[in-house]
């Protein structure tokens, strides 16, 4: 385990160590999580994971670093709160990053009452691959509560639905869009540091709106966010920790 | 006047103890001049209307209960339970890993992730801890989650089941005791005191009826805290520093004289005439402590 520790070393002040669960097509060091949760080394640590969700080896990546006392991107508060939309919108509208108003319940009447058709409706479980579902009527919307909310077990998040919804992979807050949907990505990065997401905005006009953040399949990752993926650890390993916000 | 929202599920209220319970606080809060209103999932739009939140609802941080005190948490309102103690307590791979940090003395405990189940580490575990063993989903609450096995066969069942939604479990050392202590704790100061007794025949305080998907309970003994031993009130409260300064209700195995902690839950089981039956005052201090 200690024989071969994989850190960056970058102009002798931080040392950077890669866990990840993806295969980067590059030289730089990685450790697999498994091995890394069973180790006890101190060093600052970038948890690269496709999937961050809580309960998963990604979450328990970054929990160990913490417990560690190793600073981490991300945070295993971040992660918790990036994947429950309703605290993800409100972290960001506090930030500044325009955001959708939103409705948190289980009843339809409730967002019927609040909101006109058509309505996005996100799911408030960290389980659910699924994105969202556009509801454009009564029966719609019944059909996405249930579904979304595990047979009524979990809330789910109402959105209206005012443009066009657009979603993109977001890598180290880089991504494939211009304009305000790439100052999106910048600012959630900056606000949450998790890595590697999909981001879900709603276009209306000229201006963007923060919807929703979910893992990244890893089938979803193309060779140019791998690509993207090795540039960020480089650019954190020059920076080092003080990338932690 | 400052005015409380007590988050709740329909659920809570099932139960006439505890829909006593929190009836008591609600005459708690009104003899102290503060509002206090049940709020419902259908009703968080509230949440910036009140001076501070209570959870009530089974805490976790995949439940509506978690949304719920971390939105209070960023508009700044005073919340119990706070987010990080749900965070900690709602994940016993995280409790646990904090107890080994701070020497908190705690049931011996390993953590295993999938890639470790397999023959020669289950051999391994037995072999530590002897059998049978006790496995933990990180997310267990009310004794679900927790199983005892004494074979390869049942290990490999059992952690299979669990990994579907964890990717890392506990194994704990079986010590079985005839009751756990359960110390109520509020803001770093013990607040009840009580002993769960473990059914005749089980190990455990709630277990699942053969056959059937309802629970048998034991007793709950309660003592007034100023009467509880004070080694066991020190180990409750070293435990509970490690997670937060919020309302814990701390297990304690007394085991040769020794107190060993269990476990430290947030969102602690308050039901009328069990945990308040020596201590009345319980409900007035969470008041207090919430409106402060």
């Amino acid at each position: 385990m200690t024989d071969a520790i994989p850190c960056i070393q970058s102009s002798g002040v931080t040392l950077v160590l890669v866990v990840s669960n993806i295969d980067l097509t590059t030289d730089l060091p990685i450790m697999n999580p498994s091995t890394f949760l069973e180790s006890s080394i101190k060093d600052f640590t970038l948890n690269i994971n496709n999937d961050y969700r809580y309960l998963k080896t990604g979450y328990y990546v970054s929990l160990h670093a913490e417990i560690l006392g190793n600073p981490v991107i991300p945070s295993s508060e971040n992660i918790i709160d990036a994947y429950r939309i309703p605290i993800l919108l409100l972290r960001a509208s506090k930030a500044g990053i325009p955001t959708m108003p939103y409705l948190v319940t289980g009843s339809v009447k409730q967002i019927i009452s609040e909101f006109d058709f058509p309505v996005v409706v996100f799911a408030v479980n960290p389980f659910s691959y699924e994105g969202y579902k556009i509801a454009k009527n009564r029966s719609a919307l019944y059909r996405a509560v249930k579904s979304l909310g595990m047979n009524y077990k979990f809330t789910v998040c109402a959105q209206p639905l005012k443009g066009e919804m657009l979603s993109f992979n977001s890598i180290f807050g880089k991504c494939e869009l211009e304009g305000n949907a790439r100052e999106i990505s910048e600012k959630i990065y900056g606000l949450l540091k998790i890595p590697i997401c999909k981001l879900h905005v709603q276009r209306i006009g000229e201006k963007v709106y923060l919807c929703g953040l979910q893992p990244l399949k890893k089938e979803e990752l193309f060779p140019s966010g791998l690509k993207m993926i090795s540039e960020g650890i480089l650019q954190i390993s020059k920076n080092g920790e003080n990338l932690i916000g | 006047m400052a005015s409380i929202a007590c988050f709740v599920e329909k659920y809570n209220f099932t139960d006439p103890k505890e829909a006593l319970a929190l009836e008591n606080f609600k005459i708690a809060a009104e003899k102290m001049d503060c509002k206090f209103n049940f709020m419902f999932r259908e009703n968080l739009l509230e949440i910036p209307k009140y001076d501070a939140v209570f959870i009530r609802a089974t805490t976790d941080p995949l439940f509506t209960a978690y949304i719920v005190s971390k939105t209070a948490w960023e508009m700044g309102l005073k919340v119990v339970d706070d987010p990080k103690s749900i965070q900690i307590c709602g994940n016993k791979i995280h409790l646990y890993a904090l107890f080994k940090k701070y020497n908190v003395p705690h049931i011996p405990t390993i953590f295993i992730n999938k890639d470790e189940l397999h023959h020669k580490r289950i051999l391994d575990i037995f072999k530590t801890f002897g059998r049978p063993v006790v496995v933990k989903a990180p997310y267990t609450s009310f004794s679900k989650y927790v199983e005892k096995v004494a074979c390869e066969t049942s290990f490999r069942d059992v952690a299979k089941r669990f990994f579907r939604k964890s990717d890392v479990l506990v194994v704990q050392k079986f010590m079985p005791t005839a009751f756990d202590w359960r110390v109520g704790v509020l803001n770093g100061e013990v607040l009840y005191v009580c002993k769960y007794m473990v059914p005749k025949g089980r190990w455990k305080h709630g277990a699942k009826r053969r056959g059937k998907p309802s629970f048998v309970w034991g007793r709950t003994i309660s003592l007034k805290r100023e009467n509880a031993p004070v080694k066991l009130k020190e180990t409750a409260l070293k435990a509970c520093e490690v997670v937060g300064r919020g309302l814990y209700g701390v297990d304690i195995k007394e085991i040769n004289g020794d107190y060993i902690v269990v476990e430290v839950n947030d969102n602690p089981s308050i039901y009328a005439g069990y945990e308040d039956l020596r201590d009345k005052d319980l409900y007035s201090k969470i008041i207090a402590y919430l409106v402060d």
